[in-house]
């Protein structure tokens, strides 16, 4: 069982290729949330470990406010927002998906070769763990750079968290208990009004398209 | 004397086996939407009447068109002897290259292209354009993912590797291995033509491509041509099974009874590969097929960052 998380690591760092071949917004909703899953499987046997080791729950708990928060709460929310502002099927990127895939690739290639030069990552187990980690921070970046929709943008900052939360979770075996939460009260925060501003936005445009966000109105 | 053994067997094994993974896909596929669907032996049957009816030749095709069935054939035949179905029984002397495989398979295919636009039927120049697309977006992830096995090996050729698996004790508890299982995964249902990139049951002319350049065939050609893809889908599989699932290391027994079981271990891999495929066929619709392009990158990226795991970070 030694090496579960450089597996599991790998498997998150595929979702988000998978979320970035996603054409529809249900779908890389249904995407995003398989990823907090698995996230939240790591962190549980993480949390496990750490109860059989030292005796603390606190990752174990952090494990449970992930399932609750990320893999049910906030993709339901996502979907009730979709559903609620006008569905249009449009394209919704700036390139298509092979190159998109390809970009991300390049992101891939460009962490292994600067994160697995710092000196102290590439001893012990924790290597790999952490680069697909910080890659998965960088493809959430660029997943809110190219999709169009408000939508996508909050998935791509949710990404962006999980890659941060993934990252310190593999090198330091979880944060501090109050500094999770701090974060993920500042998500849930984040998403519900980020939730209200799309409701706005499709009122005021009638879209939720981006693009639409340079025009003026009085 | 062990290289004939080793022939006879591989060669017999695999031509019995092969008709029966497509029947198991639809039997599954039948079970899942509640019919009986046909028997497991169907395409035995199917074969053997074609087999005995004559075929028919379209008078404006060249020779071409009666040479492709038996190049098809022929050349999957080739590619099924590089690949052991159980490595305990390896010949002297004799390297059967994985880069030779995937470029025999390519041979066949090449000539069932010029096949379909020989006749100069609508269908078969489609069929011929598209299977031209997928086979060109699908190299490059196989080549990945074979140059990545070959690294990981330290050879080329298909006994080392598999031996070389042997030797681990899960070769799927490693990223890189299921990475690169994932891609060769996609591979075959593109490469056999499954559902997502093509449907092998349709004869709806905007959709089919292995259907539209095999549509002129009749009789002994078409079995043959039939006989050679499910072939094709064979080598994928066992490729597949014996390269990830090895299970020849745990067997202690020696002589002929351990090739016996090695064979029968091999036989429920292939069953379990086919049912899963069968799922994935069952599970998803077919795609649009400007789509496989995202496909076959994301095929691409998983032997890739396979790649990268062994390459950048050794392991």
């Amino acid at each position: 069982m030694e090496g579960y998380n450089e597996i599991l690591s790998v498997l998150i760092l595929l979702t988000s290729f998978v979320l970035m071949a996603n054409k529809r917004v249900k779908s890389y909703i249904r995407t995003f949330r398989l990823q907090s899953a698995l996230i939240a499987l790591t962190a549980g046997i993480m949390g496990i470990r750490s109860v059989i080791n030292e005796g603390s729950y606190d990752v174990l708990v952090i494990c449970i406010i992930i399932v609750v928060l990320k893999v049910i709460y906030i993709p339901n929310l996502l979907h009730k927002t979709f559903a609620s502002v006008e569905y249009k099927v449009e394209k919704d990127f700036y390139f298509n998906i092979p190159l998109l895939i390809l970009i991300c690739c390049g992101l891939v290639v460009f962490t292994y070769f600067s994160i697995s030069r710092v000196a102290g990552i590439s001893e012990g187990e924790i290597n790999s763990a952490v680069v697909n980690s910080v890659s998965l921070v960088l493809i959430g970046l660029f997943f809110m750079i190219c999709r169009k929709k408000a939508i996508g943008q909050i998935v791509g900052f949710l990404v962006i968290e999980n890659g941060l939360f993934v990252t310190a979770m593999f090198s330091t075996n979880g944060m501090p208990f109050i500094v999770d939460m701090g974060i993920f009260i500042d998500i849930i925060t984040a998403v519900l009004i980020m939730g209200i501003i799309v409701f706005k936005i499709n009122d005021e445009f009638d879209s939720i398209d981006i693009n639409k966000l340079k025009n003026l109105r009085g | 004397m062990s290289n004939i053994l080793y022939f006879m067997m591989q060669f017999i094994t695999i031509l019995l086996i092969a008709p029966l993974v497509n029947g198991i896909i639809g039997k599954v596929k039948a079970l899942t939407q509640k019919r009986r669907g046909a028997p497991l032996l169907q395409m035995y049957f199917d074969l053997y009447k074609q087999c005995r009816k004559s075929a028919v030749v379209s008078e404006t095709s060249s020779w071409i068109f009666k040479a492709a069935p038996y190049i098809v054939f022929s050349s999957a035949a080739a590619a099924a002897l590089l690949v052991p179905a159980t490595t305990l029984l390896a010949p002297e002397g004799f390297a059967g290259d994985i880069i030779l495989m995937v470029y025999l398979l390519a041979l066949g295919r090449f000539f069932m292209t010029l096949a379909g636009l020989d006749t100069g039927s609508t269908f078969g120049g489609m069929g011929s354009s598209r299977e031209a697309m997928i086979s060109s977006l699908m190299e490059p992830s196989i080549l990945v993912s074979v140059f990545t096995l070959g690294l990981v090996a330290g050879t080329t050729s298909v006994f080392g590797i598999m031996h070389a698996m042997n030797r681990l004790a899960v070769p799927l508890a490693q990223p890189v291995f299921i990475l690169i299982a994932l891609s060769i995964l996609i591979i075959i249902i593109a490469e056999t033509s499954r559902i997502p990139v093509d449907d092998p049951a349709t004869h709806l002319e905007l959709t089919m491509v292995h259907e539209a350049m095999i549509l002129e065939y009749s009789g002994r050609h078409l079995a043959l041509m039939e006989l050679g893809a499910s072939i094709k889908q064979l080598v994928f599989i066992t490729l597949l099974v014996n390269i990830f699932l090895p299970l020849d290391q745990f067997i202690t027994l020696t002589g002929v009874a351990a090739i016996a079981v090695s064979l029968l271990l091999y036989l429920i891999k292939v069953v379990f590969v086919a049912v899963i495929i069968a799922i994935i066929e069952v599970g998803t619709v077919k795609f649009r097929f400007f789509s496989v392009p995202n496909l076959a990158a994301l095929s691409f990226i998983l032997a890739f960052i396979g790649f990268l795991q062994y390459f950048v970070l050794g392991r």
